[in-house]
């Protein structure tokens, strides 16, 4: 029931306005592990529920999580599992598993995933670009965590982990950004080379494999020991605002050269969306891609934004069969999310040059 | 037939074969489905990581006593069995961890009552730059509270 009423709360993250024309979320993540037992890869079954039980225990009595969601995912439907991956709330591990546990708080603003590979992983993730607001939220809850459990801390390493690549701060923060622009100029894997060569990984709109769809992509931070989180804040920031201005560069430049070329792309794009009868998933991301870059431009009311991104989660698949109310096979789901799309756009004006 | 292979990250078999350039030299990782959607596939750290794994697996020679993970596990998974692992294979672990990290020394958060010897160890720098500030400025009480504040700070340093 819970992710039913996940999906019907109007408090939702991915309804609620306050994404950017260029950065989609900002996330913060902490790895926490309890003192004195082993990670949930390591960990005998019985063990690991134990650990599990344990930390929901303490994570309910947070006020953060007050009438919040407690999902474990031994106990959820295939489907409802994967919507909270789609949505961000878990990650594939997690939602793949059968040890781990969600705490999510009312306004899926902070999660904590139980045993991934470390037991706490705890997940503030807020529309736009907030990276300071959503920082103190993470440490925040990171406080309350910690006067409440006994974590896994050394003085020399930090927060131990059951990764190398986390130890220390068990920080990733990072921003979902999207990059039409960058895209079409083709400079992506320019951009890509130089952000890897400075610590930070560039990771597609789940973190699958390097085929960004939709030109969605995660920007996070690599190293998370010998540097503060303050450093680490200050170096994704830094690197995020240089992204968009590149990212606004390419877009200026492709609307100028392009012109009257350009618009019709985007109109295209719309007119598919609109109109087709079959859509799959990747192919209705880089269309609404299209779609969210109308509304940056003012080709499309920027206040229709909101509504692209939605429909960007509710065109994946398992949103796709959730909302239909039971499995789809992949055509049927082709068929559906089609027709979820015209429905949606039926009431959008036509696409117009840029604004400005 | 040849033995399917292992992925670098996990025990499961690999089915995603990738080769990058890292540091002028070209990199090898096999990963299974699971790690490769991890973003392992674009994750340089990961490559690093996995090349330092690859050495050929030998017997056992540490096992941490709390949970009886060994180091021929750890180049299986790639991960720890357990926080008391970080005493046992922390020190074979340093030079893997300056491939991914810049140093092997916390100095960001703790939890109340624990001070991370890095950042005592910034504040020891930052101490002796404000003693040396002092001194050229001619400041002697400043002086004479830095010269305090190390003091302090070396003792608290000074391996137990
Ligand atoms: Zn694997
Ligand atoms: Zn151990």
């Amino acid at each position: 029931m819970s992710v039913q009423e996940i999906l019907a709360d109007d408090q939702d993250p991915a309804r609620a306005s306050g994404a950017q024309a260029v950065v989609l979320s900002t996330r913060i993540r902490l790895a926490r592990n309890l003192a004195g037992h082993p990670f949930p890869g390591w960990a005998k079954a019985p063990q690991r529920q134990e650990i599990a039980e344990r930390c929901i225990a303490a994570l309910v009595d947070l006020p953060r999580f007050r009438r919040g969601h407690v999902l474990r995912m031994a106990q959820e439907a295939d489907l409802d599992r994967a919507v909270l991956v789609e949505r961000h709330l878990v990650s594939k591990e997690l939602a793949s598993g059968q040890a781990g546990a969600a705490v999510i708080s009312r306004d899926q603003t902070c999660s904590v995933m139980v045993n991934e590979e470390d037991h706490l992983r705890l997940q503030v993730l807020r529309p736009g670009w907030h990276l300071r607001g959503t920082w103190n939220l993470a440490e925040q809850l990171d406080d309350a965590l910690a006067a409440a459990l006994p974590l896994a801390f050394s003085e020399r390493l930090g927060y131990l982990t059951a990764c190398p690549t986390n130890v220390g701060t068990g920080l990733r923060a990072s921003a979902m950004v999207h990059l039409p622009g960058l895209c079409l100029a083709g400079q992506m894997d320019k951009v890509t080379r130089a952000l890897n060569q400075d610590g930070l990984a560039v990771r597609g709109w789940l973190g699958e494999g390097t085929e960004a769809a939709g030109n969605i992509y995660q920007v996070s931070n690599q190293q998370t020991l010998g540097l503060a989180e303050e450093d680490i804040l200050k170096h994704l920031g830094f690197w995020i605002k240089h992204l968009v201005e590149q990212e606004w560069n390419a877009r200026r430049k492709l609307a100028l050269d392009e012109g009257e070329k350009f618009v019709d792309r985007l109109a295209r794009s719309f007119g598919v969306l609109r109109h087709a009868r079959l859509l799959s998933s990747s192919e209705a991301m880089n269309m609404l891609s299209h779609l969210r870059l109308a509304c940056d431009l003012g080709c499309l009311p920027e206040a229709l934004r909101d509504q692209v991104d939605r429909l960007l989660i509710e065109g994946q698949p398992a949103h796709v069969q959730v909302r239909h109310g039971s499995p789809l096979d992949s055509d049927g789901r082709d068929l559906r999310r089609a027709a979820v799309m015209r429905e949606a756009l039926r009431a959008f004006p036509e696409v117009g040059p840029p604004s400005a | 037939m040849s033995q399917p292979l292992q992925c670098s990250l996990c025990a499961e078999v690999a089915t995603v074969h990738l080769s990058q350039v890292v540091g002028g030299k070209v990199t090898k990782v096999h990963l299974c489905e699971a790690c490769a959607g991890k973003g392992g596939a674009v994750d340089p750290a990961v490559f690093q990581l996995a090349d330092a794994l690859q050495a050929p697996a030998a017997a056992a020679e540490l096992t941490c006593p709390r949970c009886g993970f060994t180091d021929v596990d750890f180049r299986k998974r790639g991960r720890l069995g357990c926080p008391a692992c970080w005493e046992t294979f922390g020190g074979a672990l340093s030079p893997l961890l300056l491939k991914v990290q810049p140093e092997v020394a916390h100095v960001g958060r703790a939890p109340a009552g624990t001070a991370p010897l890095g950042q005592l160890r910034h504040r020891l720098a930052a101490a002796r730059a404000a003693l040396a500030t002092a001194i050229a400025a001619e400041d002697y009480e400043q002086a004479a509270k830095s010269r305090d504040e190390i003091a302090a700070l070396e003792a608290a340093l000074k391996p137990a």
